[in-house]
C-alpha cells in the first residue's frame, strides 16, 4: 500500500478497508510504504492500529517502509512499532519476505 | 516506561486534544463528528476497538451510536440497560476498568454486551450533571493496561465528547419543539381560516342572491393585491377583509337585504349601516394582519367622496380599500340580483371604465382587467378570477380591452347604455 499526503481524517479509513480486503483474500504479507506520507495525526494512528489488529487476526505480517523519523517516533511512542516490521525501503522488505519463504 | 518517555507520551496526549477539539467542533453531522472523535481516542491509546453509546432516558438504556473495529454482526441491536440507581454511582466522566465495574448491577445486567465488545474501559459521559452517553474502549494493542495518567487524559476527553453530545441533543430537542410549534401554528391557522370562512358563509346565507359573494370578493381582491406585488401577509389580511366585509349585514333585517329594489329611504339608510357595523364587530378582534377592520369599514367609499360611511376622498383611501371596493362592485355586477340579471364581462368592464376616477381607482381597475385578459389569453399558470365567472358571458371583452388599451379614454366614449346602481 502506498498512502499519500496527510493521513489525518476519516477519508483515510479506506486504507483500513483495503488492508482488510487484501487480508480477506489471503494475502499474508502487507507492506505499507510511507515515502509519500507527509503527516499523520491521531485519526491516522487509529487507522494503522486497526490495520495492525486485522493483520494479527489473519496471522499475517505487516511491514512499514520509508518511514520518516517523526513518524517512526510517534509509532514508537504509542507502541505500534512493536507489532510491525520496519524496513528502510520496499526492496529491503521484499528481500526479507523472500528470505522467509 | 521511563520518565522521559512518560513525559513525551503526556505531551503527545495533550497535543492530541487539539485533534479532538477540531473534530468535535467541526461542521460535520453528529454521527460523523463522534466517529472521528472516537478515532482520535483510539489513535491516542492504540486501541483497535471502541464504541460510543447515546443514553435514552425514557428507555433507560444506552444505544450504540458509532463504533470502531467491531464486526457488523455483533453491532446489531447493541444496547446497555442502565438501572436508574447506577447512574448516580458512575462518577462524572470517570473511566472504569471492567474489574472495577464487574461488581455492579449495571455490569451484571450487561455482561454479555461487554464481552462481545471486548471492553476494558467504560466511561460514562456527563455534561452539566446530565448523563448523556458512554464510551466503551477495547483492549490496547499488546494487551497493555490503561495507567492512571492515561485514565486522567481519558476523563478530559470524555468531558469534551459529553459536551458535544449534550449540545447536539439540545439542538435536536429545540428542532423537534420548533417543528411541533410549527405544526400547532399551522393547525391553529387552519382553524382560524375555517372559522372566518364559516362566518363568510353565514353572512352570504342571509342574502338569497349573494351566495359565495364574500368568497369571490376575497378571491378577486387577492388576485389584484398579488398582481400589485403585495407581501404575502398583507394579501392574507386583505383576503380575510374580503371574506368578512359584509359581516355587518348579519344584524340587518333579512327582508330589507332581500328586497332588492324600491327600498325606502329608511331601508337604504339601514343597509348603509353595514360597513360601520362590520367595523364595530371586527375592531374587537385582534387580527394578526394589519387594517382588516379599516378595509371593511371603507369598502363602500368612493374616490369622489360620495361613498359611505365617512365620505372619504381618493387621497384618504388606501389601496386595500380601493381593491376591496372594486372587487365588491365587480361581483355585484357579474351576479344576478333581484332587480336585474348579471352583466356580461364586457358590460362590467364598460361600467368600471365609466366610473374610473370617480368610484374606482384607475391603477386598481387597470390591474384587475389586465389579470382577466391574461387569464382569458391563457397567459397565467393559475386562474384566480375566471373560475368564479361561470355563466358570465366573457365574449367581446378582449376586443373591448384592446380598444381601451389603445385609447385610454375609450370607456368614456363607449355607449353608456346601462346605469349601474351599486347595491352590493
Amino acid at each position: 500500500m502506498l498512502p499519500k499526503g496527510y493521513i489525518n481524517d476519516m477519508g483515510a479509513i479506506s486504507l483500513e478497508q483495503t488492508s482488510e480486503q487484501l487480508l480477506g483474500k489471503g494475502v499474508k504479507n502487507l507492506i505499507v510504504n510511507f515515502a509519500d506520507v507527509q503527516f499523520i495525526n491521531t485519526i491516522g494512528l487509529s487507522i494503522f492500529t486497526g490495520i495492525v489488529q486485522k493483520t494479527q487476526e489473519h496471522k499475517s505480517l505487516l511491514c512499514f517502509t520509508n518511514l520518516k523519523k517523526i513518524h517512526l517516533d510517534v509509532f514508537e511512542m504509542v507502541g505500534l512499532i512493536k507489532h510491525v516490521k520496519v524496513f528502510k525501503d520496499e526492496e529491503d522488505a521484499l528481500t526479507f519476505l523472500k528470505g522467509r519463504g | 516506561m521511563n520518565k522521559k518517555i512518560q513525559l513525551k507520551r503526556m505531551i503527545f496526549c495533550i497535543e492530541s486534544l487539539v485533534d479532538l477539539g477540531q473534530e468535535v467542533s467541526s461542521a460535520k453531522v453528529l454521527a460523523e463528528k463522534m466517529k472521528a472523535a472516537l478515532y482520535v481516542v483510539t489513535g491516542i491509546f492504540s486501541v483497535p476497538t471502541a464504541a460510543l453509546f447515546i443514553y435514552h432516558s425514557q428507555r433507560k438504556r444506552l444505544d450504540l451510536f458509532v463504533d470502531k473495529g467491531h464486526r457488523d454482526k455483533i453491532k446489531h441491536d447493541m444496547q446497555l440497560f442502565v438501572p436508574p440507581t447506577s447512574i448516580r454511582r458512575f462518577g462524572m466522566n470517570e473511566p472504569h476498568t471492567m474489574s472495577n465495574l464487574s461488581k455492579t448491577k449495571f455490569y451484571r445486567r450487561n455482561n454479555n454486551v461487554f464481552l462481545k465488545l471486548q471492553a476494558k474501559i467504560f466511561i460514562p459521559l456527563f455534561a452539566k450533571n446530565e448523563f448523556v452517553g458512554a464510551i466503551a474502549l477495547g483492549q490496547k494493542l499488546g494487551g497493555l493496561p490503561y495507567p492512571r495518567a492515561e485514565r486522567d487524559v481519558l476523563r478530559v476527553i470524555a468531558h469534551q465528547m459529553a459536551i458535544t453530545l449534550h449540545n447536539a441533543q439540545l439542538f435536536l430537542e429545540l428542532a423537534k419543539k420548533a417543528s411541533e410549534n410549527k405544526k400547532l401554528f399551522t393547525s391553529m391557522q387552519r382553524i382560524y381560516h375555517d372559522t372566518i370562512q364559516a362566518f363568510a358563509a353565514a353572512i352570504d346565507a342571509k342574502d338569497d342572491y349573494t351566495k359565495d359573494h364574500s368568497y369571490r370578493v376575497a378571491s378577486y381582491a387577492v388576485a389584484i393585491a398579488r398582481e400589485l406585488g403585495w407581501k404575502k401577509n398583507d394579501v392574507e389580511g386583505l383576503y380575510v377583509a374580503g371574506l368578512l366585509h359584509d359581516i355587518g349585514k348579519i344584524i340587518i333585517d333579512r327582508d330589507i337585504i332581500n328586497k332588492g329594489e324600491n327600498l325606502t329611504t329608511p331601508e337604504i339608510r339601514e343597509i348603509k349601516r353595514h360597513p360601520q357595523i362590520s367595523y364595530n364587530i371586527l375592531s374587537k378582534v385582534k387580527f394578526p394582519w394589519k387594517n382588516v377592520e379599516h378595509f371593511v369599514r371603507h369598502h363602500h367609499e368612493r374616490l369622489d367622496g360620495k361613498g359611505y360611511p365617512d365620505a372619504l376622498t381618493s387621497t384618504q383611501l388606501t389601496d386595500g380599500v380601493k381593491i376591496l371596493s372594486l372587487a365588491d362592485a365587480f361581483d355585484a355586477m357579474t351576479t344576478d340580483r333581484p332587480y336585474r340579471g348579471k352583466m356580461a364581462l364586457s358590460e362590467a368592464f364598460r361600467e368600471v371604465m365609466r366610473c374610473k376616477g370617480t368610484q374606482f381607482d384607475t391603477k386598481i381597475s387597470t390591474t384587475f382587467f389586465n389579470i382577466l385578459r391574461k387569464e382569458l389569453n391563457g397567459d397565467v399558470k393559475e386562474q384566480q378570477i375566471l373560475p368564479h365567472l361561470h355563466n358570465v358571458d366573457v365574449t367581446g371583452f378582449r376586443a373591448l380591452y384592446l380598444i381601451s388599451a389603445y385609447e385610454e379614454s375609450a370607456a368614456d366614449r363607449l355607449p353608456n347604455n346601462k346605469q349601474f346602481i351599486l347595491q352590493s
